[in-house]
């Protein structure tokens, strides 16, 4: 995890690998704000650094580090409120915020950090892959509510249609990555495994990026995350129309739910989707999660599938 | 032999004239090359948006010695620490030793170092315009100096030498 502890100066990066030792795959957060102890957040439990309390000058070095020295490239990272960084750990901050005509421009004077632990789960995807698949993948919706997995699940689809398994040969992909958080891009290059025939449109607004992947890369399989707007919309029957499938998640709790949406009811009417793949809520041990086709039959259950 | 004693007076006289002479000579020059340094270092910056250390090594590659190990030495020292402020100033410690720059742009570089890296993309770039003003006065004042007090140096040098060679003689 040096990747993380490279970003601490060195008498909290001491005191960081000391405490956390080798519980690392339990890490999710670190939770580091100005004149707070540092706060440790495991799958479990919450620890607390209490011999620790960061001042200015350590924040202004996690700056430093998290820039490589250069602010200037931050623009947008300043704006959106987090930092990629290698290995595909994210970064968000807060603090004082710069406002121009009323829109973000930038977070300035930055004192609270969460350093989100990314951990990629290969071969969650695996359960489901053959309900997904019919001589061809099908259209397929993903649906839950935040941190139930949506977007690791995604991830790992992407990776194994796009290198192929078992029988089924690898698949040209195109991921259009709109908050970074599929591949979590890093000057371009995905910092998490995506598979051989995979082809990241990083940062790319999805509606654009959806008509831009299919003029210039010929994909196969489209994958985007959270799609929300009508032009979203528009551009995925565009992009169903065009012969191309669709995996993609919208934020909801079960299928019932969304179909109120006006947006989502019309897809559901129009029949772009084949297969509509519900996450439930996520504890530590148990998630259920539950596989529909078109019409709504719900066609396999998983009880405590993956964790 | 005392022609030969008197020969060497005049060599090293000649010798710490044309020393100083050419000082006068390549303070302008060295100004310049650290100008055209800023304003690649802009340009990266603005357009490229690439790192300050893939920044350094993009800038050695175009600029002629000394400016050169100056910015790779950066690059390659930033690599392996993590403190920049300190690699910046020791560096141009060391630019101070090897170039005829002066106190002044010495310290409009330790002062620039300051401001690197710390702002967004408009402000870094205000640094630099500033740092360039700054080293723009100081080069008037060195070609000044360059044309008064270049050929001056080099001639005093070797009268100096003939006149203290008549007088020991």
């Amino acid at each position: 995890m040096e990747e993380i502890l490279r970003i601490f100066p060195l008498e909290v990066k001491n005191y960081l690998a000391a405490h956390i030792g080798n519980r690392w795959d339990k890490l999710e957060e670190i939770r580091f704000r100005l004149h707070q102890p540092i706060e440790l957040i495991f799958e479990d439990r919450v620890e607390w650094m209490d011999h620790f309390v960061p001042k200015r000058e350590t924040g202004t070095y996690l700056v430093n580090q998290l820039s490589e020295y250069s602010l200037y490239r931050m623009e947008n990272e300043l704006r959106e409120g987090y930092i990629t960084i290698e290995g595909g750990h994210r970064v968000g901050i807060a603090g004082k915020v710069n406002t121009v005509s009323g829109s973000v421009q930038a977070i300035q004077n930055i004192t609270f950090f969460n350093i989100r632990i990314a951990r990629q789960k290969l071969g969650v995807a695996e359960p489901f892959l053959p309900y997904i698949l019919e001589k061809n993948y099908l259209n397929t919706l993903i649906i839950g509510p935040p941190q139930s997995g949506k977007t690791t699940l995604i991830r790992d689809i992407v990776r194994i249609i796009s290198s192929g398994w078992k029988h089924e040969p690898a698949r040209k992909v195109a991921v259009i990555d709109e908050r970074s958080e599929i591949g979590a891009s890093i000057q371009g290059i995905p910092q998490h495994d995506l598979g051989l025939r995979t082809d990241v449109m990083d940062a790319c607004p999805k509606a654009e990026g959806m008509m831009m992947m299919i003029r210039s890369m010929s994909p196969e399989v489209m994958v985007v995350d959270e799609i929300g707007g009508k032009k979203d919309v528009d551009a995925l029957s565009e992009a169903i129309h065009s012969g191309v499938t669709i995996i993609c998640s919208i934020h909801g709790s079960s299928l019932e739910t969304i179909k109120n949406r006006p947006l989502v009811k019309y897809m559901l009417q129009s029949d772009m989707f084949k297969r509509f793949i519900v996450l439930g809520k996520r504890s530590v041990f148990k998630q259920r999660i539950q596989i529909y086709d078109e019409s709504g039959h719900k066609i396999k259950t998983f009880g405590d599938g993956w964790t | 032999m005392k022609w030969i004693g008197a020969l060497f007076l005049i060599i090293a006289s000649t010798s710490i004239g044309l020393y100083i002479s050419n000082q006068f000579e390549k303070r302008p020059k060295h100004i310049r090359q650290l100008e055209s340094a800023l304003q690649l270092l802009e340009a990266e910056i603005t357009y490229s948006q690439i790192p300050l250390q893939m920044a350094f090594e993009r800038i050695a590659a175009h600029l002629p010695h000394p400016m050169k190990e100056f910015f790779s030495a950066l690059s390659e020292e930033m690599a392996r620490e993590k403190d920049f402020m300190e690699v910046w100033n020791r560096e141009v410690d060391r630019l101070a030793v090897w170039t005829s720059l002066k106190t002044n742009e010495i310290e409009i570089m330790r002062q620039f170092g300051n401001s690197l890296g710390q702002h967004d993309i408009i402000q870094q770039q205000k640094q630099i315009r500033l740092a360039l003003t700054h080293l723009n006065r100081e080069m008037e004042e060195a070609r000044d100096e360059h044309y008064k007090y270049s050929k001056l140096a080099r001639s005093l040098g070797v009268l100096l030498g003939v006149f203290l060679a008549i007088l020991l003689v």
